[in-house]
């Protein structure tokens, strides 16, 4: 092999989150820990920034839960939940064949988890069913409607805009730059923790700093091997399509 | 335990009246083992003494001897009959002892009547007795319906009592959720692993959180102040976990309203809400409040977050709804639950109970 594994860990909850980053260390040597995440919002994040092999990520955490994110990665990452005790959980776990490992984590049984892991990961990880966990687990999760107006502040004045007038909603340094049919404005919520707000079937994310409103895409196209943008309908700017995401436009 | 209530006539009950399964041995000894009491026999006894005495004076003077034989024959297998009835109130004993009494009346009819010449005498004596048999096998039909009613009562309110305890029992175990458990254990391994001084006041929090609420539930009722010491673990022990900018909390009861004596587990099942609900979800955390005051002849508590707040189709899950009935329990319609969202947003759930006035806390 020509790099090590590598590994994002994710976990709302700082003791657990760094036991398990010492128990890896101590178990698995081979494996880094590239990046650690504190919620699930971080967690997507971290994933888009660093590209790993492994993520280790516990269902409740807010912003993004765990299921949520795991289905974001879908199978471009080997995907092993971390979970205290529940029953619903482990039931799902065991029927869908996907890796867990139980907290507070312990070394034999660790052990087991990562003998298991490698034997996948050298056959090239199957798509674990995600379907039965999701269906059991979103059962128990409530959450809020997604977002339908922003807020922008203007100098003096706040204004409204309606989510389905944003064409698209760019990262900018701390704030995130919202284009609408009316003009831009910055608003503070830093772009990753908008898209657990937005309501995922309009707006598409297509790259680590951007999420478009699909109504508003004209076209995908491809540049050259690696690289993708898209055109708007009315606007002159294109949007970069990275890699991740690439995917999402790929013809019927 | 039939449940249903049957509106209309029942004609099933005009021709063979009588509650139609038996009840099971099981029943009878739990609902039914008493014995007539005897104040119902003394009254009893007092009032056929009465209709009897009345009859007679009423008779045809040469047959009264003749008459008074014949009603004590007949009381005598109404006696015996009720007292068998009396252990078996359903349909089918009903029915044998109605025909028996039936055949009894007859063989007394024929006897009295027998031999008598004055032709308006006997039609007395016949139409006299023939009521009083009538009479007296209505009365018999009233008792087994009276007495199964008594049963059936009294089983259904063991039956709910059962499903009380049940509950509560049920409450108990699901009190300590293990999630919660494993999860603040995890932290509590790494500290100590790690030799983090947060280990031991945890330890402690944890500890003082189990201590309070295993053997809340022992009691029917326990004073607010005893439950509001695990709920302020059960903060402690939330707060060490998720950090002190993820969660701040604070209870604010009056000294009056600890004394209230309350259902065991309902402030704790509320606030465990609040942070399940309103302060994990919530990317930059919050704030958990419990407030309690005494209100005229009310005492009310309330616990407040700042989370996203209750959802639209607001649905009780098993831990509110598990309130709602304990609260009925307590105190029927008096007792009151209200979750809404606070005047700051977030949730508000409060509730609302008669101040049932207080030893002193422990």
């Amino acid at each position: 092999m020509s790099r090590s594994l590598r590994c994002i860990v994710a976990d709302d909850e700082e003791a657990p989150r760094r036991q398990l980053i010492a128990a890896l260390r101590s178990a698995w040597p081979e494996l880094q820990v590239v990046a650690e995440a504190a919620n699930g919002v971080d967690a997507w994040d971290a994933f888009l920034e660093h590209e790993p092999d492994l993520c280790f990520l516990d269902i409740r955490m807010p912003g993004l839960s765990g299921l949520d994110v795991a289905r974001r990665i879908g199978t471009r990452a080997a995907v092993v939940f971390a979970t205290a005790y529940d029953e619903h959980a482990l039931a799902a776990f065991d029927a869908g064949a996907i890796d867990y490992l139980l907290k507070p984590v312990d070394a034999p049984r660790l052990a087991r988890a990562i003998e298991r892991l490698r034997a996948r990961l050298a056959h090239g990880a199957p798509a674990p069913d995600l379907a039965a966990l999701v269906a059991t687990l979103n059962a128990g999760l409530r959450r809020p409607p997604p977002l339908s107006v922003l807020q922008a502040s203007v100098g003096r004045e706040v204004r409204l805009i309606r989510c389905d007038d944003v064409v698209y909603f760019e990262s900018d340094s701390r704030y995130t730059r919202v284009v609408h049919e009316g003009g831009d404005a910055l608003i503070r919520t830093p772009l990753k923790e908008l898209l657990a707000q937005l309501d995922e079937h309009v707006f598409w994310q297509v790259h680590r700093s951007v999420i478009v409103n699909h109504r508003c895409i004209a076209a995908a196209v491809r540049v050259d091997e690696g690289q993708m943008h898209l055109t708007l309908r009315g606007r002159p700017e294109t949007l970069p399509v990275s890699r991740p995401f690439q995917g999402l436009f790929k013809g019927q | 335990m039939t449940t249903e209530v049957r509106r209309g006539i029942d004609w099933g009950q005009f021709w063979c009246p009588g509650r139609r399964d038996p009840f099971t041995a099981d029943e009878m000894a739990r609902a039914g083992s008493d014995p007539p009491s005897p104040t119902l026999i003394a009254v009893t006894c007092l009032n056929v003494a009465l209709v009897a005495f009345v009859v007679l004076q009423a008779a045809p003077a040469a047959q009264t001897a003749r008459l008074a034989a014949a009603l004590a024959a007949l009381v005598a297998g109404c006696a015996w009959a009720a007292r068998w009835l009396w252990w078996r109130p359903w349909r089918r004993p009903l029915t044998i002892a109605s025909i028996g009494m039936g055949f009894g009346l007859l063989v007394v009819l024929l006897g009295a009547s027998a031999r008598i010449r004055d032709r308006t005498e006997a039609y007395a004596v016949v139409f006299t007795l023939a009521l009083c048999g009538v009479v007296a096998i209505v009365l018999l039909t009233l008792l087994v319906l009276w007495r199964a009613q008594q049963i059936e009562g009294r089983l259904r309110e063991q039956a709910e009592r059962a499903k009380a305890i049940e509950m509560a029992r049920r409450l108990a175990s699901a009190q300590v959720e293990p999630h919660f458990l494993f999860n603040t254990l995890a932290s509590v391994q790494h500290w100590v692993q790690t030799r983090d001084a947060r280990a031991a006041p945890m330890l402690e929090a944890l500890t003082g959180y189990l201590r309070a609420t295993l053997p809340l539930f022992d009691r029917p009722l326990l004073p607010a102040a005893d439950e509001l010491r695990a709920v302020e673990r059960y903060l402690q022990v939330m707060q060490a976990r998720l950090g002190a900018e993820r969660l701040q909390w604070r209870v604010e009861v009056e000294k009056d309203a600890s004394r209230a004596q309350l259902p065991p587990g309902l402030l704790l099942t509320l606030v465990e809400n609040a942070v399940t609900h309103g302060i994990e979800p919530q990317l930059r955390g919050g704030s958990v409040v419990v407030r309690g005051a005494r209100r005229g002849d009310d005492v009310v508590f309330e616990v407040d977050d700042n989370g996203p707040g209750p959802g639209a189709e607001a649905s009780d899950g098993t831990g509110l709804a598990n309130v709602r009935q304990r609260l009925a329990l307590h105190a029927g319609e008096r007792a009151t639950l209200r979750v809404a969202r606070g005047p700051a947003g977030g949730c508000t759930a409060e509730i609302r109970l008669p101040w049932t006035g207080a030893g002193e806390s422990t």
